[in-house]
This record gives structure tokens, C-alpha cells and sequence, in this order.
């Protein structure tokens, strides 16, 4: 599902990966974890292509990232589910358009959009909530909502870059659990975290980076 | 367009607040001024600019007998044309009743203060031949054809169209720089979103879509004002011209020319928004 060799990437002749190599198989759940500064989001960005890297290859889900053209990027992006910390919703869109809105882009009937966007927010427990703003939910529902865009299409892989970092730990334990429940039907998901309780609490594979490299690549978290 | 870029553009035209208006007005004036120019054009041209239409050629006569004497003189060289020979108090009669508000005073003048006059109507072939008789002749002191105030006239008119098309092209740039502008602060507002939007898997083409139909509608909707305002300039000018008239296509061309003015505007004012690496 995901290759990465040999990669590396600097901002203003900063690195921020040195050399990363990685392998992920589909159906896998892996854990990126590290203290701030460690290449984590970095890492993620490549893989949803918002960054190129400077040197190496990176393939996710049978997309030569580099390679690939600038047109065919949205495409790619649509086979994924991305989860940001921030939750990054569209402010000026109700709960239902912010997941439907990735709906019309595959131009579905409109009751179809409608249905879908039903089902994941009722999954959620968010259905109640469908005509809201962002900014009249709780970071709780705004990242609950996130979650229940990056779900809608059914993606094959699901990227969440710190998902945790606006949650309560009660919250944080039922993301995790969503996510391990997602993973069990199939979906290969990568969580960057640096929340070592969480892992220890769900364990899984895990990378963990510092400065810019891989140090471990195991089991739990890592001390 | 889907129902999500239909909503996106009728945020954008709400956001687009005073700016969007600006654009409205201005393509307004600009798509009516075009209407203007052109149907103003087309009536000179078929107006007073006609090459076929009948000349009329004048000559001052030194005096009454000498009036009479022209025009026998006029009818042996000409026969097949009639000429019409005004009498002093004629010549001020016509004139009291071309400039009524200075009728009183022309009125009163003595008669002895305007000239008799010989006047022809002739075909544009045969204006030259009748205009070079009547200056040979030793009654007259002046002619003057109508033929050359035609010439003086398109030379006015042509300079007026060319003031009038720079004028136009200046509003036509001013409308696109102010669409450009629209579009270009709303990009900026938007540029969390537009950012999220691509993350999300959202094409250029999804994205950039509601700006440019956005921009159109301004664009069109400033055409629709500029050919209301043309029609109502019609109904307010026909009284007094009541050949002048603003042909249908003008009208309904206005707001797609509009549109495509602001279309090439947001298209322009697009261009600011930083692409995927």
C-alpha cells in the first residue's frame, strides 16, 4: 500500500526527513510516532502528495507520487481519507455539505450524496447535527465530522496526522477504537500521534521518528 | 455545475459586497456606451452619411434679379432638373421656423439682411457638374453642397467613434481590472478553503469553476443594467429621433459580452491562486 526509499525532504535547507525507507501493507494499521519537530506530519504530507521529496520514491496505494501529474492528484486524493488535527472543515458549510461536498465531486445523484452523507454522520451519532455550522460544534464533532468526510468515499487508506491533539483522552480512546474498527474491515490506516498512553492503550505497528529518520520500527510504543 | 458550485457562487456574489457592485456598475456603463456607439453609428451612417441619398446644392445669388436670372440660366443647362429659388423673406421665414427660439429675432430683422437663394436637389453623380456651373456663374457669391458638409461631418464622426472607442476599451479594461480584483480578494478569503478543498481530492477545474461563473454573473448582470439603461435612452431620445433606433441583437448582445469581459477578468484574477506543487 505504501513504499517509501530513500526518502528525503528539507525546508530552507532544514531536513526535515533523512533518508526515510518504509513499507506498509495493505490492511496494516501503523502507528508514526515521535516528539514534535520529528517528521511526522512531514511524512504525511508526502504520502498525501501536499509535498514532493527532494530525493527517493514514494509509491501509496499503485501512485508513483513523484511522478505523477499535477492533474491526476485530486483523483489520487480521492481514494484516500486525510484527517488533520485542525480538522480543516469547510468554515462556510453546514456538517452535511462538508461531507457531501467530496460526494458531488464524483457528481453521485444528489439524494445518493444525501443518503451517504446520513449513514457516516448517523455513525458518527452526528445526524442530529447535519445543519450546523463548524464553528457551533465542539472540537469533539468538528473532528468527528472530519472523520466521517475522510469515510464517506470508502477510501483504501486513511491518513490522520495527530487526530487526538484537540480530543479529551475519553474522545481520544473512541478515535482510536473507530479507527482500529475501520482497520478490521480492511482499510490500511496511518496515525501520527505523539501520544505514547494511546499506543500503549491500542497497540499496533508503529515507526517512530526522530530528527528526521526512522529510529524503530516495531510493536507498541517505544521507551 | 452541481448544487455545491451553485451555492459556492451565490456566496461569492453575496461576498463580493461593494467591490461586486462596482463591477456591476461599471460593466453597466460600459455594455451601454457600446450600445450607444454603435447605434449612434449606424443612424449617422444611414442618417446622414448615406452615399446614395440626394445632394442638395445652395447659391447665394447677389440679389433677387439676379436669383431669377440664375435659375432660367440653371433650367437651359439643366432641364431635367428643378430648381428651387428662395426669396429673401423666404430665407427668413425657413430659418424662424428651423431655430424657433430665435424666431422673434429673426423675424423682426429686416429681410434685406438674407440672401436669395438658388437651392437644387440632385443625384451624388451629378453634383459636381450642377456645383461647377453655379460657381461660374456671375450671380452667385457662394455655394455650398451638401455633399461637403457630409465630408466634414464623417470626418467629425469618425473622430468622435475613435474618442468613443477608446473610451470604450478604456471601460472595457477598467471592467475587467475590477473583476480581476473581486475575484482575486475572494481567492484570498477563501484560501483556507480552497487549500482544504484540494486536500480533499477537489479538481482545479471544481475549484476555479464558481469564480469564473461568478465573475460571468457579475459581468452579465452589469449587461442586462447597460441594455435596460440603452432601452430607456431609446424611449427618452425618440421624440426627437425618432429613426434612431437600438436594433435587438445590440440589446440582447450586451449581457453575453458583459459576461465574457468579466469572464476574461476572473479568469485573469485566477491566475493569484498558487498552484499544487
Amino acid at each position: 500500500m505504501i513504499h517509501l526509499e530513500g526518502i528525503t525532504k528539507s525546508y530552507n535547507s532544514r531536513p526535515a526527513l533523512r533518508g526515510v525507507n518504509a513499507k506498509v501493507e495493505r490492511g496494516e494499521f501503523l502507528y508514526l510516532s515521535g516528539p514534535s519537530g520529528a517528521g511526522k506530519s512531514t511524512f504525511l504530507r508526502l504520502l498525501y502528495r501536499a509535498e514532493l521529496p527532494d530525493s527517493g520514491h514514494i509509491v501509496v496505494n499503485g501512485s508513483d507520487l513523484p511522478k505523477m501529474r499535477r492533474r491526476d492528484v485530486a483523483d489520487f486524493r480521492r481514494r484516500l481519507g486525510v484527517i488533520f488535527q485542525d480538522f480543516k472543515l469547510l468554515r462556510r458549510r453546514t456538517v452535511a455539505e462538508n461531507v457531501t461536498f467530496v460526494l458531488s465531486l464524483l457528481n453521485l445523484p444528489e439524494k445518493d450524496q444525501q443518503r451517504r452523507a446520513y449513514l457516516v454522520l448517523k455513525q458518527m451519532g452526528l445526524q442530529h447535527r447535519m445543519s450546523a455550522f463548524p464553528d457551533e460544534l465542539s472540537g469533539g464533532e468538528q473532528q468527528r465530522v472530519a472523520i466521517a468526510r475522510a469515510l464517506v468515499l470508502q477510501p483504501d487508506l486513511i491518513l490522520a496526522d495527530e487526530p487526538t491533539g484537540n480530543l479529551d483522552p475519553e474522545r481520544s480512546h473512541e478515535l482510536l477504537e473507530l479507527f482500529k474498527t475501520i482497520n478490521y474491515q480492511g482499510t490500511t490506516v496511518v496515525v501520527a500521534t505523539h501520544d505514547r498512553g494511546l499506543i500503549e492503550a491500542h497497540p499496533a505497528r508503529t515507526l517512530f521518528l526522530d530528527r528526521g529518520s526512522v529510529v524503530k520500527d516495531g510493536w507498541g510504543s517505544v521507551s | 455545475m452541481n448544487r455545491h458550485s451553485w451555492r459556492e457562487v451565490k456566496r461569492q456574489l453575496r461576498e463580493s459586497g461593494p467591490a461586486g457592485l462596482v463591477a456591476i456598475v461599471l460593466v453597466m456603463v460600459a455594455s451601454a456606451w457600446g450600445g450607444v456607439l454603435w447605434s449612434v453609428r449606424q443612424w449617422v451612417q444611414a442618417e446622414l452619411l448615406a452615399r446614395g441619398r440626394q445632394t442638395t446644392v445652395v447659391a447665394v445669388a447677389r440679389g433677387q434679379t439676379e436669383a431669377a436670372t440664375l435659375s432660367e440660366a440653371f433650367q437651359g443647362r439643366f432641364p431635367t432638373l428643378a430648381s428651387v429659388s428662395l426669396t429673401p423673406r423666404k430665407v427668413q421665414e425657413e430659418l424662424a421656423s428651423w431655430f424657433p427660439e430665435l424666431s422673434t429675432l429673426l423675424l423682426t430683422l429686416d429681410e434685406r439682411s438674407f440672401p436669395s437663394i438658388v437651392q437644387v436637389e440632385v443625384a451624388p453623380d451629378q453634383e459636381e457638374a450642377v456645383a461647377s456651373f453655379l460657381r461660374s456663374r456671375p450671380e452667385v457669391t457662394l455655394v455650398e453642397s451638401s455633399r461637403g458638409w457630409q465630408a466634414r461631418l464623417e470626418q467629425a464622426v469618425s473622430r468622435f467613434f475613435f474618442a468613443g472607442f477608446v473610451l470604450a476599451l478604456t471601460l472595457l479594461i477598467g471592467c475587467c481590472a475590477v473583476v480581476l480584483l473581486v475575484v482575486r480578494l475572494l481567492v484570498l478569503n477563501h484560501a483556507d478553503e480552497i487549500a482544504i478543498m484540494r486536500l480533499i481530492g477537489a479538481h482545479e477545474r471544481d475549484i476555479r469553476r464558481p469564480y469564473l461563473v461568478c465573475g460571468s454573473l457579475l459581468g452579465a448582470a452589469g449587461g442586462v443594467l447597460g441594455a435596460g439603461l440603452l432601452l430607456a435612452l431609446e424611449l427618452v431620445l425618440r421624440p426627437t429621433l425618432p429613426t434612431l433606433a437600438i436594433e435587438n441583437w445590440v440589446l440582447g448582445a450586451l449581457p453575453p459580452a458583459g459576461g465574457l469581459t468579466a469572464a476574461v477578468g476572473a479568469a485573469l484574477g485566477l491566475a493569484s491562486l498558487p498552484r499544487e506543487p
